[in-house]
């Protein structure tokens, strides 16, 4: 499994073939994948906003979270990105038919957590908080994930390129709208009993 | 269906008054959008104000507001309206000197705006600032633009009137009665009159007009350009034509009950924003009609959406559509709305709809509609437009992206406070931490603003004078 995030960030292209070959009982197994790697941020970002804390600005005051809450919202956060990957999968295998193309719910899972590995990884930047550079990394995370899917798509799916173009544009418009459920429910979620306790 | 206009085609319709507002879309989508990128930078680097009047923020955003969505948007309703009201009835427009009234009526208005509103003229309605004068002016224009339209549509020669007409026809009439209503003022001098409502009747009725601006001139007038040039690009027919009709009543019978969602926790009573929330929520259901009926009808064009950039357009533009027509009603849920109101998320949300569906709708139906009307192939660089389009896209992403961020960011620092009751942050704080944000909206808006700078060049070049067309041009001169 921990060959497959490493291969992914340095041969993509064969990464994404080698995972197309395998077998519907290897993708199930890989359904572990997603809720290893989502740990990595959750828990980097636990330690990040209680130990270390994060200032705004020229501020020097530091603002950390009690362990009590950023334990709540570290797991909420860990329970938002695997119903994303789930969600996100889904959608993947719902769609495929429309693209021609054989797919299992498995596969569509597969395909969107591998899709999110430079997420994870690049998550732990939760360690030390700074917004600007935090920001930074996220866009180039996000930059690096659509470029895996656009790549994957079409060998996972073992569609031609041009309609794994079009595929791999509708996952992008499903995951915004994905994104804006996660908006909503973090806010929903603030209001409804998990409002982060604040310390210095 | 691919052909290129005739001279016959030149004749038989008036595709002179729509050449020239396809032309001036490109203008003023270039004014609008440097306004824009301009006051991005000042909310970036507040110095970039000058420190005059004229060119701070508060005069510069509704100049922006009113470019982006009147003149450039506008320009390209009228110049699609014209040209499929005459295709579909297979009819000349009704007449020519009021359709050319219209043209130079609505420039004057562009530019009565465009001089009044840097000068501090404003009604401080939103997105209906302008004076009075001006705003009888836009209803002279508008009667002889429904007189026209209406008019071309009541001599058609064909039995049936395209559905695309109906998305036109009711964001002609809408708009006319919301601007009636809520432009209904007192005239203190020239340049300066006061609402003729009260209180928190000013309100409603200004976000009842404020949300239908979005509902009838951003959404049905651009839903009637969807469903003539989406079908004709692909070469296909419309998906389901009788889901066109069902979600076009649905559509115009539920967005003029969602306004109340823009005053939530106002003075407005409770009950009438529970009502704007749940008329929200069930927009939902038409507006992801329209998004459907679009998508399908592209959905069998895959192999041509590899080799035509115009197609990739429509396609993404149903995409933002379908997205932005989602996060509405979300953010129209009070909860949400608690958090998300004043914050950049709303702007987020608004450029969504404005960049992604909006004007990139129109972008892909201008690239359509500008050789046709020039007597030309096709534009002078497919390549350009494939330029174009990603330049668009990315644009478009970086916006909203950094907005959401910037958004939710402001909305949780404002409500965070700490165990003894005081406010984590002060308002200062956020607004520092929204900097990078800023920045990369900033060059967002640039990217998106540049590649409208290639489609003028473009343009440009296309409209150009050739063997080809002077005689084609020349035998409309001379009829």
């Amino acid at each position: 499994m921990l060959q497959h995030s490493v291969g992914i960030l340095i041969r993509p292209q064969q990464t994404w073939s080698q995972l197309a070959s395998q077998s519907e009982g290897e993708h199930a197994k890989l359904l572990v994948y997603p809720l290893l790697l989502a740990t990595l941020p959750a828990l980097a970002w636990f330690w990040g906003t209680t130990h270390v804390g994060w200032s705004v600005g020229a501020g020097e005051s530091v603002t950390r979270l009690t362990p009590d809450s950023a334990r709540l919202i570290s797991f909420l956060f860990y329970a938002g990105m695997v119903a994303c990957i789930a969600a996100i999968g889904y959608f993947v295998h719902w769609m495929a038919d429309t693209y021609g193309a054989d797919s299992s719910i498995n596969k569509g899972i597969m395909l969107a957590s591998i899709c999110a590995t430079p997420l994870f990884f690049t998550g732990m930047v939760g360690f030390y908080p700074i917004l600007w550079l935090d920001m930074l990394v996220g866009v180039a995370a996000i930059s690096w994930s659509v470029y895996l899917l656009y790549l994957g798509i079409p060998i996972v799916m073992d569609i031609p390129e041009s309609r794994g173009f079009l595929f791999a544009s509708a996952v992008v418009a499903i995951a915004l709208v994905i994104f804006v459920c996660l908006l909503v429910a973090t806010v929903m979620l603030w209001e409804w009993g998990a409002m982060p306790a604040f310390t210095d | 269906m691919s052909e290129s206009t005739t001279i016959d085609d030149q004749t038989t319709y008036n595709y002179h008054v729509i050449r020239q507002f396809a032309i001036m879309t490109v203008v003023w989508g270039i004014v609008g959008m440097f306004i824009g990128v301009w006051i991005a930078a000042e909310l970036a680097w507040p110095a970039l104000n000058l420190d005059l009047p004229w060119t701070s923020f508060g005069r510069l955003r509704p100049l922006h507001t009113n470019a982006v969505i009147f003149a450039f948007g506008g320009c390209a309703l009228f110049a699609t309206s014209y040209y499929i009201v005459q295709r579909t009835c297979q009819t000349r427009l009704i007449s020519d000197r009021l359709a050319a009234f219209t043209f130079w009526g609505w420039q004057a208005v562009i530019v009565s705006a465009a001089i009044t509103l840097p000068l501090g003229m404003t009604s401080t309605k939103e997105y209906a600032e302008l004076e009075w004068p001006i705003d009888v002016l836009i209803a002279i224009v508008w009667v002889a633009y429904a007189y026209v339209f209406f008019g071309t549509i009541a001599k058609r020669k064909t039995s049936h009137i395209y559905v695309a007409n109906w998305f036109y026809g009711a964001f002609i009439i809408t708009v006319a009665v919301l601007h009636l209503v809520n432009s209904a003022a007192f005239p203190v001098t020239l340049t300066k009159s006061y609402s003729m409502y009260a209180g928190a009747v000013d309100a409603m009725v200004q976000w009842w007009y404020g949300h239908n601006a979005v509902g009838f001139f951003l959404t049905a007038g651009f839903l009637g350009m969807m469903y003539y040039f989406v079908p004709k690009q692909a070469e296909r027919p419309v998906y389901s034509y009788r889901l066109s009709i069902v979600h076009f009543w649905a559509l115009v019978s539920v967005y003029i009950w969602a306004g109340p969602h823009h005053l939530h926790y106002t003075a407005l009573p409770d009950w009438a924003q529970s009502l704007g929330m749940i008329m929200s929520l069930i927009l939902l259901a038409p507006s992801w009609g329209g998004m459907i009926n679009g998508i399908m009808t592209l959905s069998g064009a895959w192999d041509k959406l590899r080799s035509d950039p115009i197609l990739r357009f429509l396609v993404v533009s149903l995409s933002f559509y379908g997205m932005s027509t989602f996060e509405g009603p979300m953010m129209a849920i009070k909860t949400v709305n608690s958090l998300s109101h004043y914050t950049d998320w709303t702007i987020g949300h608004v450029h969504s709809g404005a960049l992604g569906w909006v004007a990139m709708i129109s972008i892909g139906s201008l690239y359509h509609l500008i050789p046709r009307l020039f007597g030309k192939e096709q534009m002078h660089s497919v390549a350009l437009i494939n330029v174009h389009f990603w330049m668009s896209t990315i644009g478009t992403v970086l916006y909203i992206a950094s907005m959401w961020v910037n958004g939710i960011m402001q909305g949780l620092m404002w409500r965070a406070y700490n165990e003894d009751g005081t406010l984590t942050y002060s308002f200062i704080e956020s607004v520092v931490a929204s900097h990078p944000g800023y920045i990369v909206r900033m060059l967002g808006g640039a990217i998106f603003l540049s590649g409208m700078l290639l489609m003028a060049y473009n343009v440009y070049m296309t409209t150009r004078r050739t063997d080809q067309n002077v005689s084609a041009v020349g035998a409309v001169a001379a009829h």
